[in-house]
């Protein structure tokens, strides 16, 4: 285990799902305890305290965001878990959502008490079948059980909650974008000010945090503010669930505390390359993050700062490992052809520029890549870099920016030889 | 009352008002595409880029909420050079057909082209192709190369005229605005406003297609006489010094197009379809010879046969028009007042199929002039006024029931339009219409509004301004 866990804390069973065994885990006691002994204010006060940062990929303050809500202003609030785990590389939402359902609605009950919120969301991933089923099992569970309804364990809390199931769209994973989407419309995203905080679902104060985020929050209630912060570093507080994938021997799920060092991750609990083959590049945390080189993952520690000064950030969890001998320009083609794809087609420079990228990086991998296209990637992703409605067009250019600066030779190579450096497809070629 | 500081200079904003909206209201120009003053913010065309001074990014003044001090950069480095690549991007996979367009001219992606970009396009890629030709509406097609995609035609049909018409359908660039199903664009009395605020030449009227270039047509500012609303509206016709000879002189003197010209006391910048069709109202087959009793003659005959039954006349009834301008009517008053007892007609009616009211533009009565009518002459029952003495009858204009008239009383009949009941009258004289002369209409708030001339009244046809003094001249005794 990469350090000490938070969530992964119990063995994974065919019933470890089911409120039977969450009970007997000590489930919703945290719940007893907020709503009989602690107010609304000092929940958050709590989260705050901790430094429970987002686990979706901006790392911002929970406690910060939830504060921003008024707790007297006399309007509806709306809290939404952010189930729409779209980023490439990612899937441990689904680990939560498969395996601890009850953590996330005990959870959110906890922060909906906080928030002062009559209804809360939880935005899933339409792809998710497994997770989805479970989910909803878990949630006619906890209605069954009184957790959910009017008059919640006795008290004048109430709290009901409603699974959406998304359509198979990456920008409904962005929380203004997931809003609009959840209200019935086009999942476009919304431009700030005004934030989510202030005029978010139906136009009233609306906190949407991911699902490992709010998955923590039971812990912090039930074990305080300082026993979060003895997990990770001082200014990474806590632990990241990876979906780790790619060339590596064991691909899945890990929960990695904060200040791990990532090579030992990779080569010890994660039982190294794949084939023993060398480590070539690492995206750390789906593939909106810029991509690291193979010298440079053996000096990082797993966290915020550490990975920030490499040039890079935690992301969303969704490690994705290279191995010697992938083409790069391959790689940047696949990235763009999702970036493309998935576009909302809203704002002008993300709308026209992803278009523009994957028509090049086609053009290049066919062969008939000119000179000045790669100055031309680098020129549409400075276009997008924090000039669009929401942060997609600012990843894919990241994205590109980021495999362009280290593995420009490649693609140098690609344009003036008409072939990739490596030949043949490495993800096709079954090493002896 | 927040100050502002833009490119230096200090500007009062109000505490609500983006910096788009200060920076307009202070005479200070600032790009856009898909703002629009009376739709909500989209904030998706990226090009009125401003900058906060030693900030290093760029921020759009659209939805850029003023506070005291903020100052604004409309013009620097940092945003010359963002708005390049704004519209870089904006015509990447533009067809760039203005050859063929019919916005060319007045298109604000040509002109911001020249403006912020100017060089031809960076990419060497083979542009996306689109739809073109798509059938929004039964008036408006649709170019779907040339859309920007800055969704004002579908805020305006869900924010303005609430008919929620239009949507986008699929994403990225191949995003396409598209009709909803059962088609209630059609059913939109206000859809061709869309063609005005499209920004390019993406929603085409199907009235106005390939029918002219732009610059060579003027806009006279006018009243479309539609309803009693009298929204103000631009007609658009061939400039004088651009003349065709050539081809169907009529081209020269008929109605290109007709577009809403701002007014926020009465329409704002909107006008419904009905204003866009004014040809179908002025361009009906004129009336332009003078008759008495169907037999051809002298417009100066005519009038003087006319002048002698009015005075000779000893009841005589006037239906004055309610399609009269302000002048017109109150020079009938002035002239004619006394020797006619006066009932305003309904000149119109509402039509079948027409939308009758709502509660935005239209209004029922389908008359420019109601009001001013009304208050020069009182509404009188128009069978209280016709009885079995009157001798003659004078009617102005279109709407009336010849059978009505008593069986003695002799007719004058002023009209502009060729109807049958022209030759019935014992003397016919042609009248001008709205766009041969200057004038001005009362809506029914108590509104005027002033038309001009399009084009020159013909010499057989008489000015009812200055009719009306010639028929009051009073029969000389011979001495």
């Amino acid at each position: 285990m990469p350090g000490k866990p938070l969530l992964m804390t119990f063995p994974v069973t065919a019933t470890s799902h089911t409120l039977a065994d969450y009970r007997a885990r000590g489930g919703y006691g945290t719940l007893v305890k907020a709503i009989s002994s602690m107010q609304p204010a000092d929940i958050t006060k709590e989260v705050s305290t901790a430094g429970l940062l987002g686990h979706g990929g901006a790392a911002f303050s929970a406690g910060r965001k939830w504060g921003v809500v008024n707790l007297n202003d006399r309007q509806p609030h709306y809290l939404c878990a952010n189930a729409d785990e779209g980023e490439p590389g990612t899937f441990k939402d689904r680990w939560i959502l498969e395996n601890a359902p009850h953590l996330l609605l005990e959870s959110m009950l906890i922060a909906a008490y906080a928030l002062q919120v009559r209804h809360a969301f939880i935005y899933i991933r339409g792809e998710f079948d497994v997770p989805y089923q479970r989910l909803a099992a878990a949630i006619e569970e906890a209605y069954a059980a009184g957790y959910f309804g009017e008059r919640i364990l006795g008290t004048d809390f109430a709290c009901d909650i409603v699974a959406y199931r998304g359509a198979g769209s990456y920008v409904c994973g962005e929380a203004s974008g997931l809003l609009s989407s959840l209200e019935g419309k086009r999942g476009y995203p919304r431009n700030r000010p005004p934030r989510l905080t202030v005029q978010g679902l139906y136009k009233r104060p609306t906190v949407v945090n991911n699902v490992e985020t709010l998955a923590n929050v039971a812990g912090i209630i039930a074990n305080g503010a300082a026993w979060y912060k003895s997990f990770g570093t001082a200014k990474s507080p806590g632990t990241q669930l990876v979906s780790i994938s790619g060339h590596i021997a064991t691909p899945g799920v890990y929960e990695v505390e904060y200040g791990y060092p990532l090579a030992k991750f990779l080569y010890e609990d994660c039982g190294g390359m794949v084939h023993g083959r060398k480590l070539k590049a690492l995206i750390p945390g789906g593939i909106s993050t810029k991509v690291l080189t193979g010298a440079e993952v053996q000096s990082v520690t797993f966290d915020h700062q550490s990975l920030s000064a490499a040039g890079s950030s935690v992301g969303s969890g969704g490690m994705i490992v290279i191995a010697e001998g992938t083409c790069m320009v391959r790689l940047l083609q696949v990235m763009l052809r999702f970036y493309h794809h998935e576009s909302c087609g809203q704002c002008t420079p993300c709308r026209e520029g992803m278009g523009w990228m994957h028509r090049i990086i086609d053009r290049v991998v066919a062969g008939e890549g000119r000179a000045e296209d790669l100055d031309r990637l680098i020129d549409i992703s400075r276009w997008n870099d924090g000039n669009t409605i929401c942060g997609m067009g600012d990843a894919a250019g990241y994205a590109t920016i980021g495999i362009l600066a280290k593995f420009r030779d490649e693609f140098e190579y690609f344009i003036a030889n008409k072939r990739s450096r490596f030949d043949g497809n490495l993800e096709c070629l079954r090493s002896s | 009352m927040p100050q502002i500081f833009i490119n230096g200079q200090p500007v009062e904003a109000e505490r609500d008002q983006t910096v788009m909206q200060a920076a307009r209201a202070n005479g200070i120009f600032i790009p856009y595409f898909c703002w629009h003053p009376e739709l909500s913010v989209a904030g998706n065309c990226r090009i009125c880029a401003i900058q906060i001074e030693d900030r290093s990014w760029v921020e759009i003044a659209c939805n850029m909420p003023v506070s005291e001090g903020l100052k604004v950069l409309t013009d620097s480095d940092m945003v010359k050079a963002y708005r390049k690549s704004i519209m870089q991007l904006m015509t990447l996979n533009h067809p760039v057909d203005c050859g063929i367009c019919d916005k060319s001219g007045e298109c604000t992606l040509q002109d911001y082209h020249y403006k912020y970009n100017g060089a031809p396009s960076m990419s060497r890629d083979v542009k996306v192709r689109s739809t073109k030709f798509h059938p929004l509406s039964e008036r408006i097609v649709l170019d779907n190369e040339r859309c920007i995609l800055c969704s004002r035609c579908v805020r305006f049909t869900r924010e303005i005229s609430k008919s929620n018409a239009l949507g986008i359908t699929q994403r990225g660039d191949a995003s396409l605005v598209r009709a909803a199903e059962d088609r209630p664009l059609d059913a939109d009395p206000y859809s061709d406003n869309i063609i005005d605020i499209c920004p390019v030449g993406a929603l085409l009227s199907r009235p106005f297609l390939y029918k002219a270039r732009v610059w060579y047509l003027k806009p006279t500012s006018s009243i479309c006489p539609g309803c009693a609303r009298g929204c103000t509206v631009q007609i658009w016709h061939r400039k004088p010094e651009w003349k065709l000879n050539a081809l169907d002189p009529r081209k020269n003197v008929s109605i290109e197009r007709v577009t809403p010209l701002e007014n926020p006391a009465v329409n704002g910048p909107w006008i419904c379809n009905k204003g866009r069709d004014l040809a179908l109202i002025f361009e009906r087959p004129r009336a332009e010879q003078a008759m008495q009793k169907g037999q051809a003659v002298a417009l100066s005959v005519a009038i003087e046969t006319a002048r002698r039954l009015i005075n000779k006349a000893k009841h005589s009834v006037a239906l004055v028009s309610n399609w009269g301008s302000n002048e017109e009517l109150k020079a009938f008053k002035q002239m004619l007042g006394g020797r006619f007892t006066a009932i305003v007609k309904q000149d119109w009616l509402p039509q079948p199929g027409e939308v009758i009211e709502d509660d935005f533009l239209i209004r029922s009565d389908k008359n420019p002039n109601t009001t001013a009518a009304w208050a020069l002459f009182p509404s009188l029952d128009l069978g209280g006024a016709l009885a079995d003495t009157t001798d003659l009858v004078l009617v102005w204009g279109e709407g009336f029931d010849f059978a009505r008239v008593p069986p003695k009383a002799r007719i004058i009949f002023l009209n502009s339009y060729l109807q049958p009941e022209n030759g019935h009258a014992d003397v016919f004289i042609p009248i001008s219409i709205q766009t041969e002369r200057r004038g001005h209409y009362t809506n029914f708030q108590g509104t005027v509004s002033a038309f001009e001339p399009c084009f020159p009244k013909k010499s057989s046809v008489a000015d009812a301004e200055e009719l009306f003094v010639l028929l009051a001249i009073p029969e000389v005794e011979p001495a």
